[in-house]
């Protein structure tokens, strides 16, 4: 049989990716490539399509080959992995009923799997839901993952299908996605700018285009100097949909700009363009280094003064704490600065002269001090960085990944939204009784939760942070929620307090909360507990919860399903792409929707999920339902498979980012309460006065011991940094996406990617500054344990110029691989990440710039652990993909 | 006749080239071309790595190494029965069926970019994708080429690419490749220039190494920071000036990559 090529849209988020070329032959994947997008379309056809960027006298066009992701152009490993999970699958010491005699909670993460068939698992599924339901009322339930796999599918995606079913079977407690990745912005820069993107997502963005910022990259490239790299690695996390993005990169040093990486960790970017200019920094002191470059540009004059004093309020506030004219009388210096941040005094002078004299723009992508402890703090520092230089000037602006659209098309919805949706998730959708993700743990051991603002990640605006919320939710309360939600939806109210109880079972299209969220071994403690009843995973590998799980349910990949995904974000030009399947299903998988499906059968609610349509009936009423009918009809479409929407004629005079803000600021205010920036929020003074670590304004938090009401002591100038005294920085990999992709075993074989250990396991690597290292006698490739009072991860030694000493860097998103309570040999260094959020009123989470030790293994201690967990280490292993399906199922 | 040009200074390290080797190879055979590459352990297109220099400049050298289809080819030599054969357009393929057993056609290759198959026994690497040249598949270019998002890497006839300054990996060897490198990395010596007493940078000094080998000029930037670039090994006297003042150190190259200590010009 002749190769067939089908296009696909694989990315590691909902979003999609640029278009990939997937050639197969009898229903089996031969190659994934990139695709030449003027194949089906004439140059001429596409240049309605194609923005141009001009700087220097240099033009710079999307090219017409696409650039996948990395990641993508690997995905054979993910499709075919040895990890793949193949039936459906329960854990052999389980049983359904709820009896704690029979559940066996201790062993979750220890004892292994059997095959069953798909009838035997919906037949747990119904009785299981039954018996919940009948017992405690569906708030029973908990829907957890509402961001799903992270697969780009639209029709097929997890995330939420669960809770679309549990919507129809009475209602289901929803696990909130806490705001991940944006920590500080959403915790503190909303309440110095505002809601920012996607309204709330705490990114700066302007309210008057429905929070959307255009032309970002079009202002940096015609009017910037500098670019500053605050957090995140270019050549990584904005390359997730795509790797445009190291050619846009390469244009912009062709031009002359000149780029500036604040990081513990030299990064991906910062090795392999000439042009950066690397700033080695202790982790999670970013705000002592910004309040040393403010006193810089105050005392010389260095800010925008009458943009200060037009567009903003109480600078003064803070004007007296950097100079020390306030009560605590300690003026922010850069000696100061250094000795916090280890930055050089004159490295700190010449930052703050630079960004001030030259047109400087700041990128952010979603990692760094953002996801710190007090995360709110360097979050505000950088908003007042940029405020400070007339945030909306011409190349004064924020880059970030939601707002990295080059150009506005005829038909876009905003800077990330695909031209068309037919996703059925109940996502971001508000519910009656939630629990923040961060939370979860908490809520099962101690059987309750309080929290201030949903908090979802996007959505919702700065003033929700001043609401309370609680766990479990009163009936009435949800009585109430329930009557507004039925009369938005113009149905009838309910008019009876349903019952509400506590959460008895779990049910994730997300399963890896242990390894991409916070305090992983905190949470696998509270899933050890009786108060969980029934653990079901849907996933397509298995790994991470799935190993804590009582039934595990195989799902489709991307490359499986009949669906239609484009792309809506972090591509160089956005398409609405038609996607059939581009092999045959691996083992017995069907995608989240078909599960709910199938599960729906049984309680009768099949239709009200389906719709009664067949897939190509769902992927043409998505067409339908959407404005590309406008451009390009359905025939045609279905022909081409992929279309690329006309640019709006108008977009080069789309007023770019913060510029009708910076021009106006009467007229287009921002959504603070002022209206303006706001050095001093007014706001956090009323409704948490008695904060000490989320004061009103941004300031240099260190914490102190809990007995003293600190939620923190992560810092080099406390107590546990005594025992503790190392710094992590846990960056997302250079070849995972998350927790995405640890099983690709071309990728495991980069050098960088792993340390082989001397019982020929693949480590996780611990990358150590040559001077920690020393002091630890610990050589390249010795396995060595990462600990704090929450458990202890082992890792492989990487010693390297590359990290800041006084840090260790580790990559986040290794798979987890339990020895035993709170011991781990898979290097997931989430699973010590802290607990307790990020400060008292905010409760997102932490997960770097925390404290750690890291020592050597002795052969004493490897030996002992081998005795007392043989289970542990005999397990299947496979160096080239590590633990896998065989480790874990019992054939 | 066809040769690779590879310009290393645009490469960032993705892999690309490496993971479209394997994903065309591993577990696929293009016979007559080649059998199926394992999963794992080959690298019939390696992106290799070099981490150079030192904090806080630091920088890591991405050198993608493949078969260099070499006009003198060893392996040709080596191998016995023509399992080594060279094609028309100057492609050095290794014959699988022919090659059994031969294992000397692996130690043969200077570049180490034949590997040895265990199960097959036999000795495998880079065929060009000459399957894809030759055949009807939907890409007519070595996977290496188009998996490049960069364009480090090129394909072409030889007298059509662009080989000014461009140079052979190893031109010691005398092996005469097709493969022809532009940017290989010479050696480096960088570092901050601050006056001690202000707790400034100094921009603007004017940096000269000094040797046998030549001598080389840089200034430093806006960050205090010069890079003297493209050095060859050696050892020098770098002598930094500014408004009077001078500090002078002696570098050696002949090791490394010197990323200096912070100079303070007092």
């Amino acid at each position: 049989m002749k190769e067939v090529t089908t296009l696909q849209s694989i990315a590691c988020g909902g979003t999609g990716g640029e278009i990939t070329a997937v050639d197969s032959k009898d229903g089996k994947i031969v190659r994934i490539r990139p695709f030449r997008i003027d194949e089906r379309y004439t140059a001429e056809e596409l240049d309605g399509a194609r923005w141009e960027l001009k700087a220097d006298g240099k033009t710079f066009r999307p090219p017409l080959k696409t650039a996948p992701n990395y990641f993508a152009l690997a995905y054979k490993n993910r499709v075919y992995s040895k990890n793949r999970v193949m039936y459906p699958l329960k854990r052999v010491d389980w049983e359904p009923g709820g009896d704690p005699a029979k559940i066996n909670a201790e062993n979750r993460g220890k004892s292994k799997f059997v095959r069953i068939s798909w009838d035997e698992a919906i037949d747990i599924m119904e009785a299981e839901l039954r018996r919940i339901i009948d017992t405690y009322g569906p708030y029973s339930v908990l829907c957890v993952g509402e961001d799903g796999h992270r697969e780009s599918k639209d029709l097929h995606a997890g995330g939420g299908m669960h809770a679309t079913l549990m919507s129809k079977l009475g209602g289901y407690t929803r696990e909130t996605r806490t705001p991940d990745s944006v920590e500080g912005w959403y915790w503190g820069a909303k309440h110095v700018w505002g809601s920012g993107s996607n309204k709330g997502l705490g990114m700066i963005a302007p309210p008057q285009t429905g929070y959307n910022s255009w032309n970002i990259i079009k202002d940096i490239t015609e009017h910037s100097d500098l670019i500053c790299f605050d957090a995140g690695d270019w050549e990584l996390t904005q390359n997730y949909g795509s790797q445009f993005w190291s050619r846009l990169l390469k244009f912009w040093e062709s031009v002359g700009k000149k780029f500036v990486i604040v990081d513990p960790f030299c990064n991906y970017t910062a090795v392999c363009h000439p042009t950066m200019k690397w700033i080695p920094i202790l982790p999670n002191t970013d705000a002592a280094f910004d309040f040393g470059v403010m006193y810089v540009w105050i005392t010389e004059g260095l800010y925008d003064k009458e943009y200060v004093e037009t567009h903003s309020v109480g600078f003064d506030k803070v004007r007296a704490y950097v100079l020390g004219e306030d009560e605590e009388g300690i003026p922010k210096t850069p000696e100061w600065a250094s000795e916090r941040c280890g930055v050089p005094v004159y490295t700190i002078k010449a930052f703050a002269r630079n960004v001030a004299n030259l047109v400087t723009s700041h990128a952010h992508f979603s990692s760094g001090s953002v996801k710190t402890p007090y995360s709110h703090e360097p979050g505000r520092t950088g908003a007042y960085l940029l405020a400070m230089q007339g945030l909306g000037k011409p190349g004064v602006q924020q880059l970030h990944l939601n707002a990295s659209l080059v150009a506005k098309e005829n038909i876009a919805r905003s800077t990330s939204a695909p031209f068309s949706s037919i996703n059925q998730c109940r996502m971001f959708y508000p519910n009656a009784q939630s629990i923040p993700r961060t939370m979860v743990a908490e809520a099962l051991q101690t059987g309750k939760a309080k929290w201030w603002g949903s908090p979802c990640i996007v959505y919702v605006e700065t003033a929700e942070q001043f609401k309370e919320f609680n766990y479990p939710a009163s009936p009435e309360a949800v009585l109430a929620m329930n009557q507004a939600m039925a009369k938005a939806m113009g149905m009838e109210p309910p008019t009876e307090a349903p019952k509400v109880d506590k959460v008895h079972m779990l049910w994730s299209e997300k399963p890896c909360n242990m390894n991409c969220w916070d305090g992983g071994f905190n949470y696998q403690d509270a899933i050890r507990t009786n108060e969980v009843e029934f653990f079901v995973t849907n996933h397509q590998w298995l790994e991470n919860d799935s190993l804590f799980a009582d039934l595990v349910l195989p799902v489709t990949t991307c490359l499986e399903d009949n669906d239609s995904m484009g792309a809506g974000m972090i591509v160089s030009m956005r398409h609405a792409g038609i996607t059939p399947p581009a092999c045959d299903r691996v083992g017995e998988s069907y995608s989240d929707f078909e599960i709910a499906c199938k599960v729906g059968e049984r309680f009768g609610v099949r239709e009200q999920i389906d719709l009664g349509m067949t897939q190509d009936e769902w992927i043409k009423y998505g067409y339908e339902q959407s404005r590309l009918v406008e451009e390009i009809d359905f025939d045609t479409l279905m022909d081409k498979q992929y279309y690329f929407p006309k640019l709006d004629p108008n977009w080069k005079q789309l007023p770019p980012g913060m510029r009708q803000f910076y021009e106006d600021p009467e007229n287009y205010p921002l959504d603070t309460p002022t209206g303006k920036i706001e050095f001093w929020s007014e706001a956090l003074a009323e409704h948490f006065p008695d904060d000490k670590e989320r004061t009103p304004m941004a300031r240099w938090i260190v914490g102190g011991p809990a007995e003293e009401g600190w939620t923190h002591d992560e810092s080099l100038w406390g107590e546990r940094c005594k025992a503790y005294p190392l710094l992590i920085t846990a960056n997302p990999a250079r070849f995972r996406v998350h927790v995405q992709g640890d099983d690709i075993a071309w990728f495991r074989e980069i050098e960088t990617v792993k340390v082989k250990g001397p019982d020929g396991y693949l480590y996780e690597p611990l990358w150590f500054a040559p001077e920690d290292a020393a002091a630890r006698g610990i050589a390249n490739g010795d396995i060595v344990k990462v600990f704090n009072e929450r458990g202890t991860v082992l890792f492989g030694a990487r010693i390297s110029e590359r990290i800041m000493p006084g840090s260790v860097m580790a990559n986040k998103g290794s798979r987890v691989d339990p020895i035993a309570p709170h011991l781990d040999r898979g290097g997931a260094i989430n699973l010590i990440s802290p607990n307790n959020q990020v400060s008292e009123h905010c409760k997102g989470f932490a997960v770097t710039g925390y404290l750690v030790e890291a020592q050597k293994v002795t052969q004493e201690e490897y030996d002992g652990w081998r005795r007392d967990y043989p289970e542990a280490f005999e397990r299947d292993y496979d160096p080239a993909i590590g633990i896998n399906y065989n480790s874990w199922v019992i054939e | 006749m066809k040769a690779f040009l590879i310009d290393i200074t645009k490469c960032v390290g993705c892999h690309d080239c490496q993971i479209g080797c394997k994903d065309e190879h591993c577990g696929q055979a293009w016979m007559p071309y080649a059998e199926a590459q394992p999963q794992v352990g080959q690298f019939w297109m390696k992106l290799n790595q070099t981490e150079r220099g030192a904090r806080p400049h630091v920088r890591v050298s991405y050198l993608p190494v493949m078969c260099q289809h070499c006009e003198n080819a060893p392996c040709m030599k080596a191998a016995k029965d023509g399992a080594v054969y060279r094609r028309d357009d100057g492609l050095v393929l290794i014959d699988p069926v022919k090659a059994k057993g031969q294992r000397q056609i692996v130690d043969a290759c200077p570049y180490h970019a034949v590997f040895w198959n265990e199960e097959l026994n036999i000795p495998q690497k880079c065929t060009g994708c000459a399957h894809l040249l030759d055949g009807d598949e939907p890409i007519k270019t070595p996977r290496c080429v188009d998996n490049c998002h960069v364009d480090v890497i090129q394909f072409g006839e030889e007298a059509e690419l662009d080989l000014e300054g461009a140079e052979f990996l190893h031109a010691e060897y005398g092996t005469k490749p097709r493969v022809w490198y532009k940017g290989l990395p010479k050696k480096f010596i960088a570092a901050t220039v601050f006056d001690p007493e202000a707790q400034e940078i100094v921009e603007s000094a004017q940096v000269t190494a000094e040797s046998d080998a030549g001598t080389y000029t840089a200034t430093t930037d806006m960050w205090g920071d010069f890079w003297l670039d493209g050095l060859p090994e050696a050892d020098w006297k770098v002598t930094v000036v500014k408004g009077g003042k001078v500090k002078e150190l002696e570098v050696s190259t002949r090791e490394k990559d010197q990323g200096l200590a912070d100079i303070a010009l007092a």
